[in-house]
């Protein structure tokens, strides 16, 4: 019990893939992690670059959630969206951009573009695969915006407009005819936003609303909501149960105390 | 198996004392002054920057350092031995947030340089770091300030001094000190605190000052923030000073 | 087969108005055979914070028995209470931690927070965070509950309507499920109090 509960140095811990390698053989199948499914789009513009992605979370066929942030931080002016396994995404990006921050504060300088890129392609690539995360990675350092992907084996490219996850095919139909060169800022958010829009009506695995971040020189604007294409539509009535309705064997009430500041005690 | 004669440097005296330690302490009170004073909205932490040489460009010492966005650090004593006390304090810092989702409350990352501080004094093969620290912090119970020293003791502070001028300086906050201190008159009573034992001419390139409070400004998430004060800040205060 | 379903359960967990609720059923099984009823999934963390393991329940127990170490752990170094939310991160890194040998659960985090303010969330078997304000729901009955909770779930229910919803949410879904029910449970965390009250259900 002992060697289970106390808090280890960091890293991977292998206690149980054993007994979970036995278990699959034994004929038991794994239970399945959230995906993230996925439209996410990243594309540049004339003095920017913007990131886009849809906010469903997937289990199967099951939405886990329906409002999830795929859009993560990394520096104050880099942001990466993430597709796959949505907890390796998640952790990756932390802990790259935990990494990045302890070296911000040692040198004192904004964080580039490439050291972000290559600590992520490294940590993938270190993992052959195993780490399920699929990345586009946005900023705008002293080379001015830069925008890449990253899969999850370890490989990167750069391009000036990227989608990447199961709703790929449905933006990159918006992404090939309407990118030009030198976007205007408005003109490539509108289009970041169809893109992700087309994702979440022609792509099962990917749903609800569209976040979408905007990087340019010192500054980062990020739009939550930008678009909800998707409104839930309210219930008309109500099915409340009146109260009463279920039956109870046994009730125990536990009171809080409700801590209130008083009249300090008296010490002298 | 060479742990097995590197003795521990710091052994009790037939007296009981470790004066390792006692030593670790007189290299902290020849070191330069650092001054940390709390007020009711927020603390702040200053020290002088003395370059050995004129020929030195100050612009490249930082003696008051981010640990992580809500806490900051000054040191008194040996500036490398400071250095790694930083550098491990900053990973603590990344270490309990990656664990917890949240920058860690004052009182927990003192309390983890201490324990750093403390087994040097134990250890083989190693001695004592040469520095107090002063460690400010904001957190959900408000501003707090500490001095950590080398024998990895700490304790909470209204105001506090360390280093050359740290007697001088102690009285000088006594008598200046009230309950009621707000952040921009601790700025104030700082920096004529550190005057009173200052060689030579005081100006912004030759003090370091940092704070955290509402005032400061925010994270993100809203939470108060540390920040060192840039050398015009700090020639602003100097001029309502003189 | 799979680990999550050797067992069986259902655990959901709602928002109220100020306050939460988490209700879990209280079968224990091997397969198709029950062994127990008396199991619940829900373990307390801190007064106003519970947590929910479905899962194998092996996993389930070793879990409870390292999170609220955990838990007390903090209590002690950190003179406070841990945060709902902040105990949702512990339980995820915990999970993280083991990413390539999972304990297979689905952990749910319901509570108040010092402000009294309601959080919950759930997870994956690796700590991926699904933090909502309406509902969430795990174990085999998942799909049963979702279902469920979707269509008579509402904001701003006060804690004894929030009960019936819970209650009735969770034991429709059991009765369609044969991995769970034989009993459920459901504490509902207010400012003031906790509520736990045991249900009659179909013991079949």
């Amino acid at each position: 019990m002992e060697t289970n509960i106390i808090p280890r140095k960091g890293g991977f811990n292998f206690d149980n893939y054993k007994r979970n390698l036995f278990l699959e053989q034994k004929g038991l199948t794994l239970p399945k992690v959230t995906k993230t499914g996925t439209t996410i789009v990243g594309a540049l513009f004339k003095d920017g670059v913007v990131l886009g992605a849809d906010t469903r979370a997937t289990g199967g066929s099951i939405v886990q959630d329906k409002d999830i942030i795929k859009i993560s931080y990394i520096a104050p002016n880099i942001y990466c969206c993430g597709a796959g396994t949505a907890a390796d995404t998640l952790f990756t990006t932390a802990l790259i951009s935990s990494q990045l921050e302890l070296h911000r504060l040692t040198t004192g300088r904004q964080s580039r573009f490439n050291s972000a890129e290559t600590m992520l392609k490294q940590l993938l690539f270190r993992h052959q695969g195993h780490i399920g995360a699929a990345l586009i990675l946005g900023g705008y350092d002293i080379n001015g915006p830069v925008l890449a992907h990253i899969y999850p084996h370890g490989s990167s490219e750069h391009h000036p407009y990227i989608t990447m996850g199961s709703g790929s095919l449905a933006a990159v139909s918006v992404l090939e005819t309407r990118w030009t060169k030198n976007l205007e800022r408005q003109d490539a958010i509108d289009m970041v936003k169809d893109a992700v829009e087309a994702g979440i009506f022609n792509d099962l695995g990917s749903g609800s609303n569209v976040n979408l971040v905007v990087i340019e020189k010192n500054k980062t604007e990020s739009l939550r909501e930008y678009s909800k294409p998707t409104p839930h539509h309210p219930k008309n009535c109500d099915y409340k149960y009146k109260r009463g309705t279920t039956a109870i064997l046994k009730e125990s009430i536990k009171d809080l105390v409700v801590v209130t500041d008083g009249e300090a005690m008296d010490i002298s | 198996m060479t742990d097995r004669y590197s003795f521990s440097l710091t052994t009790f005296s037939p007296s009981g004392k470790l004066v390792q330690i006692e030593y670790a302490l007189n290299a902290v009170s020849q070191g330069v002054t650092s001054i940390g004073i709390k007020a009711t909205n927020g603390v702040v932490i200053a020290t002088e920057k003395k370059a050995a040489s004129p020929l030195i460009d100050d612009s490249s010492l930082e003696k008051v350092a981010n640990v992580c966005p809500n806490i900051g650090i000054v040191y008194s004593g040996m500036g490398p031995d400071f250095r790694i006390l930083l550098t491990k304090a900053r990973k603590a810092a990344q270490k309990y947030k990656r664990v917890y989702g949240e920058y860690p409350p004052t009182g927990i990352l003192v309390k983890e340089v201490a324990s750093v501080m403390q087994e040097f004094t134990q250890s083989g093969g190693v001695r004592p770091f040469g520095v107090s620290l002063l460690i400010a912090g904001h957190d959900e119970t408000g501003p707090s300030l500490y001095q950590v020293d080398p024998s990895g003791s700490y304790w909470a502070w209204k105001a506090s001094a360390m280093g050359k001028n740290m007697v001088n300086a102690k009285t000088f906050l006594e008598k200046r000190y009230n309950d009621d201190i707000e952040l921009e008159d601790a700025v104030h009573t700082s920096i004529l605190t550190l005057k009173e034992g200052f060689e030579g001419q005081m100006t912004e390139n030759s003090i370091e000052i940092g704070v955290i409070g509402s005032a400061v400004g925010y994270t993100e998430d809203q939470k108060p923030i540390f920040r060192k004060l840039t050398p015009s800040e700090v020639k602003d205060y100097l001029a309502n000073i003189a | 087969m799979s680990p999550g379903s050797y067992n069986g359960g259902a655990v959901v967990a709602m928002i109220g108005k100020n306050c939460v609720a988490i209700a879990s059923d209280k079968r224990f099984g091997v397969q198709m055979q029950t062994i127990g009823t008396e199991f619940s999934k829900v373990f307390p963390v801190t007064e106003k914070s519970y947590v929910g393991l479905p899962g194998l329940t092996t996993d389930t127990q070793t879990l409870q028995e390292i999170f609220r170490f955990k838990a007390n752990m903090y209590k002690l170094r950190e003179e406070r209470e841990i945060e709902p939310r902040t105990l949702s991160k512990l339980v995820s890194s915990t999970l993280y931690e083991r990413r390539w040998g999972p304990y297979f659960v689905h952990p749910l985090v319901a509570g108040l927070d010092k402000n009294n303010q309601p959080f919950i969330c759930a997870m994956d078997l690796i700590g991926c965070i699904t933090e909502t304000c309406d509902f969430v729901v795990g174990g085999t009955s998942e799909e049963n509950l979702f279902g469920i909770c979707e269509s008579v779930w509402e904001p701003d229910l006060e804690p004894e309507d929030l009960f019936e919803t819970i209650s009735q949410a969770l034991l429709c879904s059991i009765d369609r499920d044969c991995f769970a029910g034989w009993g459920a449970v459901v504490h509902v965390i207010t400012p003031e109090r906790v509520i736990t009250r045991t249900l009659k259900s179909r013991m079949d």
